[in-house]
Order: structure tokens, then sequence, then C-alpha cells
């Protein structure tokens, strides 16, 4: 067996080798091993390569806090997976794996330069240097940097996995399946509270499973929870964030530990309400800041631990101890007793207690008090240390092959700062512990400060007779900040962490300084002469480690990314060769193609069967609402610009609605069924917002009033038949209706039967020519169409989709709101003065439309466009000028919001906003367009039968 | 109705069967939004007691919120008679169509987009809630079956959503 595994120990199953490959190269590993330990047992210490300085990279942790050794992950075509920590990959059969950010290889890498060149790159480097052309930062110099400092490359392809998700409720959710966890569960093992465990790693059991003596024990309480029917425990899942109402997000990795892929989802998303939560994360021990701490081979004393005691690996043959606390001690004697050879313990305090040095000598182990590690040898791996005394006597030089760093405990309070809990700072440990609770959550165990590590000394840098200013002694190994460039920063004038955070860059890694912050803080305290609560810590934001977007997003992918709306009449639509278009959430047939015709073949010969004889149109996205009440007039002439009171029933009104700033936001025709019954239209767009609108002012400003709206969008569908000879085609099909244009006149309702269905028979026109809207229950749309389709055979019948209707529509210089108005057009301003009504005493709106701007002139205002050249078509959004020859920039007076060929004129149309437009009919404007101006005169906005002749038929 | 017309539904008159749960369309009927001040109102006009609970559901009728109640009942019933009444009622029977999830995993399948606690969903509850963003009414009918009403043109990707969660 390879030389780095020990004989025996470790939960690792030895019977079941798994073999798997890292930066092409085939290894061995043990079931149960990570990537890291089974690499480190194959004498691999090598992992990375930093961001910056490209400086050669080992483990640092043993668990998810790992800053260093990021790896890439290949699974097949698309399961690629980047910066995934060596020590959170399970090892299995057939794994690859790849190092990161070198070229061409892990042990040789060129970008390695930049480390040569280190004392050029200080913090805030490149907000320094490259401020200079502002122009080339987004062509040269941040591309150039990408390259060079970065992490893994991002996934090229297709995820052809797919991700689950949840939402789950329990009375008390436990983060972290460590011995306090654990007994917090045991403890509610016998209640009837549902509870929920998770835990981020493979197996439940955190810190116990680096300690052969809790075992026994960690079996017996697994045993316990497993045979509770109110526990469930969930491994390999990772609480990523904590949201208001104890609302926990969290996600469980599904298959990524598998040799296999084809399992099922990938990953589940949980999204867990909780009644309370207890956080039980533990503790993550704290580098020490020294010359040289970041050379492979120099780890945490705690990850040493892990990796011998749990996967059965020796990190080194010969490995020195650096401490500043009781726990680095502990750590070291537990692994001589594994079988790895300890060189030294080196502890920066001159007392430590008699029983630990007692227990050293009996050991075997050389002790050195009152010292400090000041340089490390060996660049791919650690080959010796240069110790000495704290006063900088003393310099001896120790050959080693590991170094452990124990410089105290850091609680995980990250999710108890995403909770807004307040944190207390203690100075016997030099760290934050959580104080007020701001949800229902409580902390137990290392994470609330409570351990029995012993004691240590809280030591910003290790004393160091070398230059503080000539030395590498790293404090974010991620973001390769240096305690030199947290001097910089202060010394430069930063005085806040939040502001020294950003100009170092200091924890911001995608580790969120696990292993950082608090070093970085007490350095700052240092140097700024202020104890560490007065520079505050910063902020814990979710993820706790990083999550896939394939977890966020759950099931929306693909058919689930949201939902496509249909009508009753699309697989109609469908089956006879539409192209679509998307309309909100609706899928619109946007024309009907003939083979051989494109787009405006289509449109064209489309428009002319409307004008000709009868076109057939599914208008069933329209918003539709039921107004019922008897105050339904009263309310809807409260939000309408127009009087509505007067409406008989069985007639029909175009409404304008206005927002409270007087700008148009939706119209659309509705008809008044009786006294107390509306139905009203709304643009498909607006349907939702329009509903939503009308109901706020009900429930918030006219609660008085006897009325009640209701949703009838999908109730019906819609069937428009527009044309001259649409009468005629619908006559034998109706019953119960008068279809004479006497005693059904334009813009009139009334209800009926048509091939035998129920249905609501508007006489309306978008088009401008005689038309009726058919609404009946949305299943038997397509039934009806259908049926018209072939009655209206004799007829040449055709259906038109959206790009007709919006040509036919503009002909008649009907607007489009959301088209021809953005949000800023009132009623004046788009020509319908009409649609508003003087007499009315309010409406939504009225009063803003009295507003000084409102009424100034030379606000813009909807006019018609013709271009000098009949067939040029302008761009939709296209600028107007009223200068061409003015120097550029140009004032810009308005834009083109709609403009079309039209096949009824045989000339091309347009509609603009234009400042003062109303003003300047037969004016020329200017339209400055990439290969030349073109030249429109201002007119009215009706093209077509301005006299309305053909609708009155 | 006519003979002559089929209608058409968004989902598939086939049932589909997970891994213990089976998802079905609910059979045709006629719905209708009834809104009014006062119980008794929607009482008198339906000729049964109508529940007075936000929640409750009782003879068909669910109450959905302070002002509103849901009516379903067979498709060839006659429809709810208000006018004159301060009660109005709206036909909504094509607006919406209702999935069945029915099966020991119902429950399970449901919280998959669901955010309600559907283990203290009693049985005879009814509520307007959402699966994922689309917005759907839940009424548990028995402790394994769901009816699950939804907007028409919403039906297929929730069927899709569903039966997806039920092969995981």
């Amino acid at each position: 067996m390879t030389s780095y595994r020990l004989p025996q120990g470790g939960r690792i199953n030895r019977a079941a080798p798994q073999n798997f490959n890292f930066d092409g190269r085939s290894y061995q590993g043990f079931e149960g091993d990570t990537l890291a330990s089974a690499l480190l047992a194959n004498g691999v210490q090598l992992f990375g390569r930093s961001f910056k300085y490209h400086r050669p990279r080992g483990l640092v942790g043993a668990g998810s806090e790992e800053p260093n050794a990021l790896i890439s992950v290949t699974r097949g075509p698309g399961r690629f997976t980047p910066n995934l920590r060596a020590t959170s990959i399970e090892v299995y059969n057939g794994l690859m794996a790849t190092s990161q950010n070198r070229w061409p290889s892990l042990r040789f890498d060129f970008g390695a330069i930049n480390d040569r060149l280190g004392m050029f790159f200080p913090a805030g480097f490149y907000n320094k240097t490259f401020m200079w052309p502002r122009s080339f930062w987004e062509k040269l110099y941040e591309p150039a940097i990408r390259r060079m400092a970065g992490l893994g490359h991002p996934p090229t392809e297709d995820d052809p996995d797919h991700y689950s998700a949840t939402y789950a409720h329990c009375d008390l959710l436990i983060i972290g399946a460590g011995p306090a966890g654990i007994d917090a569960a045991l403890e509610a093992a016998g209640t009837k509270k549902r509870v929920i465990l998770i835990d981020e790693q493979n197996e439940a059991g955190g810190g116990a499973l680096a300690d052969p003596c809790l075992w026994a024990w960690l079996e017996r309480s697994l045993q316990a929870l497993a045979d509770a029917p109110n526990v469930t425990l969930l491994t390999r899942t990772t609480a990523f964030g904590y949201f208001h109402d104890n609302f926990i997000g969290a996600v469980e990795r599904l298959t990524d530990h598998r040799a296999e892929t084809d399992h099922g989802p990938r990953e589940k998303l949980w999204r867990i309400r909780a009644g309370e939560v207890i956080l039980a994360q533990g503790a993550i021990e704290r580098p020490l800041v020294f010359d040289g701490n970041d050379t492979p081979g120099v780890m945490l004393a705690s990850a040493a631990k892990t990796f011998a005691v749990r996967y059965g690996v020796a990190v080194g043959h010969s490995a020195a101890v650096m401490t500043s606390h009781d726990s680095g001690w502990r750590d070291a004697f537990l692994l001589k007793q594994s079988g790895v050879g300890i060189a030294a313990i080196i502890d920066v305090r001159s007392e430590v207690a008699i029983p630990l040095q007692d227990q050293a000598a009996a050991l075997g182990i050389p002790v050195r008090l009152g010292q400090s590690i000041i340089g490390v040898t060996g660049r791919h791996a650690v080959q010796s240390i240069e110790i000495a005394a704290n006063d900088g006597t003393g310099r001896t030089t120790l050959p080693c092959d590991a170094v452990l760093m124990a410089g105290g405990w850091t609680p995980t309070v990250h999710l108890w700062s995403h909770s807004k809990g307040s944190l207390d700072w203690r100075e016997d440990i030099g760290a934050f512990v959580p104080a007020r609770a701001a949800e229902k959550v409580r902390c137990v165990g290392a994470c609330a400060g409570n351990w029995d590590f012993g004691s240590g000394l809280t030591i910003d840098v290790l004393p160091t007779p070398k230059d503080p200013r000539r030395i590498k002694a790293f404090v974010d190994f991620q973001n390769d900040v240096t305690a030199k460039d947290i001097r910089l920063a202060v010394q430069e004038g930063f005085r806040s962490i939040e502001h020294i955070k950003r100009y170092t860059t200091n924890g911001m890694a995608t580790d969120q300084g696990k292993t950082s912050n608090l070093n970085g803080l007490q350095i700052a305290s240092t140097a700024l002469a202020r104890p560490v609560p007065d520079i505050g810590l910063t902020t814990f934001r979710p993820p706790y480690t990083p999550q896939t977007f394939g977890a966020l997003a759950g099931h929306a992918k693909g058919a689930l990314f949201q939902p496509t709306r249909k009508t009753n009449i699309d697989s109609w639509a469908e089956e006879n060769g539409a192209v679509f278009e998307l309309v909100a959430q609706w899928r619109r047939a946007r024309y009907f193609p003939k083979p051989g015709e494109d787009m405006h073949a289509a449109v064209n010969r489309e428009c002319r069967a409307v004008r000709s004889s009868v076109g057939i149109f599914d208008a069933s996205t329209l918003g539709k609402i039921e107004v019922v009440g008897p105050d339904a007039a009263e309310f809807l002439n409260r939000m309408y610009t127009n009087p509505w009171k007067s409406l008989e029933p069985g007639r029909c009104r175009y409404g304008l609605l206005l927002k409270e700033d007087g700008f148009i936001t939706d119209d659309g025709v509705s008809a008044r069924l009786a006294e107390d019954r509306f139905h009203l239209t709304t643009t498909t767009g607006g349907a939702a917002r329009v509903l939503n609108m009308m109901e706020d002012y009900l429930q918030t400003e006219w609660p008085d009033l006897n009325v009640w709206l209701t949703s009838t969008t999908e109730h019906y569908a819609v069937i428009a038949l527009q044309g001259p000879m649409a009468r005629q085609l619908l006559e034998p099909l109706v019953e119960g209706i008068d279809l004479s244009a006497s005693a059904f006149p334009h813009m009139a309702v009334r209800e009926g039967t048509i091939c035998g269905i129920p249905t609501r028979l508007f006489r309306v026109s978008f088009t401008g020519e005689l038309g009726f809207e058919i609404n009946i229950p949305s299943a038997y749309g397509r039934a009806v169409w259908e049926r018209l389709m072939a009655e209206g055979q004799k007829f040449n019948i055709t259906p038109y989709g959206t790009e007709a209707m919006h040509v036919l529509r503009a002909e008649k210089g009907f607007i489009i709101v959301g088209q021809d108005t953005d949000g800023t057009v009132t009623p004046f301003d788009a020509g319908l003065d009409w649609a508003v009504g003087k007499k009315k005493a309010d409406f939504v709106g009225k009063r803003s439309l009295a507003r000084p701007d409102l009424v100034a002139s030379g606000r813009k205002q909807l006019v018609g466009l013709f271009t000098d050249d009949p067939n040029m078509v302008l761009e939709e959004g296209a600028q107007i000028v009223a200068d061409p020859n003015q120097p550029v920039p140009m004032t810009m007076i308005g834009h083109v919001t709609s403009s079309y060929w039209s096949e009824t004129l045989g000339r091309s149309i347009a509609l603009a906003l234009v400042a003062g437009g109303h003003d300047m009919m037969g004016q020329k404007i200017y339209v400055p367009m990439p290969d030349k101006t073109h030249v429109a005169t201002v007119r009215s906005m009706t093209f077509y039968d301005a006299e309305g002749a053909r609708l009155h038929v | 109705m006519s003979d002559l017309l089929t209608r058409r539904e968004p989902i598939p008159a086939e049932a589909f069967t997970g891994n213990q749960v089976v998802i079905r369309a609910a059979p045709v009927m006629a719905r209708f939004s009834l809104r009014a001040r006062n119980v008794a109102d929607i009482s008198a006009v339906l000729g049964v007691e109508a529940p007075a609970k936000i929640g409750a559901t009782a003879h068909g009728v669910a109450c959905l919120g302070p002002d509103e109640w849901m009516y379903r009942v067979a498709p060839d019933a006659p429809p709810p008679v208000a006018s004159g009444t301060l009660v109005a009622v709206t036909d909504i029977s094509h607006r919406n169509t209702a999935i069945v999830v029915e099966g020991p995993r119902a429950a399970e399948v449901l919280s998959a987009g669901c955010p309600l606690d559907l283990t203290k969903f009693d049985i005879g509850r009814a509520t307007r809630t959402i699966f994922e963003t689309v917005e759907i009414i839940v009424e548990r009918e028995a402790s394994d079956r769901f009816h699950v009403e939804v907007w028409r043109s919403f039906a297929p990707w929730l069927w899709t959503a569903i039966t997806q969660v039920a092969a995981e």
C-alpha cells in the first residue's frame, strides 16, 4: 500500500478500493475516502494554485472550510463542476478530478511569475493600476486579469441532470449532526415534535468522526435516531441560508458521490419552515499567520487529526506542530498514537499546562515553548522549518514534512448571522459568539463557544525577527491576502473592517473567510491599536458554501422553466403551421405562412383577407374580468376615464384606464350585460395587473361599494371574426341573436348560442372592419373554431395572427398600450381626449391630468407618419429629430412606436411619439439611421377609413 | 350543450401512476365563484348551509376568503340564481380544471411545490395557495386524496410538474 496510508484505523472500508483519476494520473483510495484523504494517502500534497499569485497550495482543512484545494470534477458530457473542495468530494470508482488555475500543469505553472513579482501586486493593486485609460478596462485589462487570476472554468454545455425540490415543515430543525446536534436530536426523539437533523457530510457525527472514543456512542445514538419515527436525518445536506421566520434553505446531494450518473435527481432543494432551530455547526480551527504558512503540507492540526483518525492517512512522517492552543497538543498526542511521527510541538506560549508537557514527554515528543516558526523551506512540499524564540534569538532549522497549525477556534456563526442574531466578543477565546437571537433559534456546542479544547492564546501574527514587509504570511489563502496587505490597508486609511475587507478582499472568496476572518480582524486590531469589537465583523451572507444553480432552480428547467400558457385553439394553430410568439406567458400565433411564404407575404395575405372577405383570429388571451354587483357601474365610472353609468345593458364601450399619475396603463372594450353585470376586457399582458389594481382600489378606497371582481380570462375562448363577410358567415351558426345591423349595432353585445354552445357575442372591431368577437366556454374553443373554418370556406376564411392584427389596427390608428405608450403617455398625448369624461367629478388619474407638466406644451404626442419613400418601413424604436443637419449629439424629439408595411394602402405607415406632434401636422421630421436619414411627414394616426364607414354596416 | 361539439381538455384523460401515487384529471364539473358580504346570503342563494369559516367546505361549497366562496356542482345542474340579491355569481366552470392526487405519497408530492404544511391540513379543508409559481386551490378530500384546482392554461405545466415529482 502507499506510504502515507496508516496500517490500521479510520472509518474507510479497506475492502472496497476505489480507482480514480486526478490530473490525468490514476490513484486508488477506499470507500469512505474524500479526494483529499485519498490523494494524501498517495503522497500528493500539491492540490492547486492560488488565485492571485499562483502559489502552489495544499490542503489547509479537512472539511467544507477548505480554502485551497479547489477541484473540478467531470462526470461526462455536461456534467462538469468547478470549484469543489477536495475535502468534500467523495471518492468513487471512475472519479475524474482536475486541479485548477494553472497552466500548463499543476507542478509547472507559468502564472507563478505573479508570485515572483508579488511585491508589485499589493492590496488594491488592480484598482490603482488599471484605472487609466478607462476604455482599456473592458477590452484589455479585465479579460487579461480574469485569465490569470481565477478559479475553475464555468461549464459550457447544457446540464443533463435534473434537480428536485420540496418544502418541508418541522417543529425542530437541528443543523449539524456532531455530538451537540445529535444530543439535541436525542433529547427531542422522545417527544411528539417533528425533528429534522441535517449535516453536510456523508455521515453524521461531525467532530466525533475524528474521535474513536466516541464511535460506540455515535453508533448507538444514530441507531436511536433511526428508530425514532419523529426524526428525519439528512446527510450530504448543506443548510446554505437562514431566511426570515425560520425558513431555511438546504441542498441535499443525491448522486455526486456515486459512480453511476443515471440515478434520479442530482440534488434536492429543501425549503424548510421550522418551529425552532438549533444550530450545532461546530467551530473551525484557526490557522496561524507566519512566513510560508501556505506551503503545501502546512495545515490545521485538527485536519491532520481527522485525516489520521477518520481516514487512516498520515499527513506526513514527521510533522511539526505549531500551536498557540492546548488543542494542538492533544491533536499531536492523538496523531502520535495513531502512528504519525511528530517532530516537535512548538508553542508560542512560554507557559503551558504541566500535564500536557508531561504527556508530550511520555510520548517522546520534543517540545519548544515560547518559540515560533519564522519560515518554511520547500515549494511544493514542506522540507524544513526555521524556528526562533519569540525575542528573535536562537534561530534553528528543523527538518519535517508537515506543519500543523493550532491557532485556536472560531465558532461557526454563519447561519446565526443570516438569521440576524447578534454577536458578542469573548476575549477569553478571541472569538465572536452568538448573543441575542432574532428568530426562534439557539446555538449549542462549539458554535456557541462551548468546547473542551482547553485554553489558548489569541495572536495575530507569530513573532518573527524577519522584516515584516519582506515575508509572505497568509491570512486568506483563497484570495491570497497576507498580513502585510491588511496592514497596508490600515496604513492607507481604512478603519472599518467592512472597508478593509473590500480593499484587501480578505474573506471575500468562495469560502467567505471561514479560516481568515478572525485572523484578519486581529491583525487590523493590532495595526489600529483598537479592540476587535470596535472594528466590527463583516456580515455573513448565504450561501454557507457555494451551491449549484441547478439545485436552486429545482424543477424549474426545460418544460417546467415557466408555464407556457396556451389557448384551447392553440393546438389547431400548431397543426396548421402557425409561427408563434410569446406575449406575457401566453404563446400566440403570430402568422400562418403557407408553403413558400415568408412573414411579410403571409401577413399581407392575411390583411387582404380581412379587408376583402373575412379573417378569423384567436383572441382568447385577452384579459377578462366579470364585474358584478349593484355598484358595478359606479365602480367602473370611478376607475375608467369615460362615463359608464349611462351605458345601457347590451352595449359596449371602450374603456381607458389610467394610473394615479394620469398615464395610460390599460385599455379594452367592455360590455354591460345587465344592470349589475359587466364583462370587462383588458390587454393580454395587463390582465393580472388590472385585476390587482381594481381589487386594490375596491378593498382600500371604496370598501363600501357592493361590487365584486372575478377573473374570467380563462373561462372563455374568444374567436374574432373580422371582415365584410363576417355576418354572413355567422348567421347560419348563431341562434337566439338577431345579427342584423339595426338589431345588433357596432359596440353591442348579445347572448345566445353558436353551434349550440352558449355565447356572449360582441360586435366589436380592432381592425376597422365589420367584426364579431365570439366568447364561448373555453373547452369548446377549438370545436367552434373548426366549425367556423369549415363554414367559412365559401368566403375563403383566413386565419390571421397577431402580426396582421397589429397592422390592421395601426391602419386605423388604434393604439396598443405598452407599444405606443410607455407609461408616460396621457390620454391627450395619445389623441384619446374623446375617451375622457369632461363632466366626470372624478376618476383614477383625473387630478394628475391637471398637473402643470401634463398640460404643458411640447409633450410627446402620438401622431401618424408617412415616409417620403412609401416603400421605406421605419424601424420601431428609431429616434426622430427636427433638423438632420444639427451637430451630433442631436436633440431627439421622439421615436417611432409602431411601423408596418400596409398592404391595404400599398405603402408604409408608422406611429410615433413626437414632442408637440399634434401641432406639427404636415411638417417634415427626420429619422437618422446608420445607412441614411429618412424623411417623413407628420399626419393623422388614422390611415384608413377615417369616417368609419366600414364599421357601421 | 351540443352533442356535436367535443370538449378539449388541457390535461391527459389517462391517469398517471407513479410511485405510490395516482394523478388524474378530475371529472368535468360546473364551478361558480360566489361573492357576498354575508355567508347567510350565500346559503339563501344555494339553498344549503354554506361554510362560514375560511378554509371550510360543505355541500360542494368552499369558503376561500372573507367574501369568497367556490361552488362546485355537476355540469348539468342548474346554475345558482342570484339576481336581485347581494351575491355575485360568476361562472368559472371552464376557467379552472382540476387534478386529483391520490395515494400514500399524495401529500409528499404536493409538498414538492406547495409551501403549506399539509400534515396539518385537515380533511375537508380547502385553500388557495401556490405550486411553485402557479396559483392553485387545494382541497383535501381524504387523508390520501387531494383535489387541486388550477386555471386552465396553467394545467399542463402543473400536470408535468406533479407527475415529474411523482415519478422521482
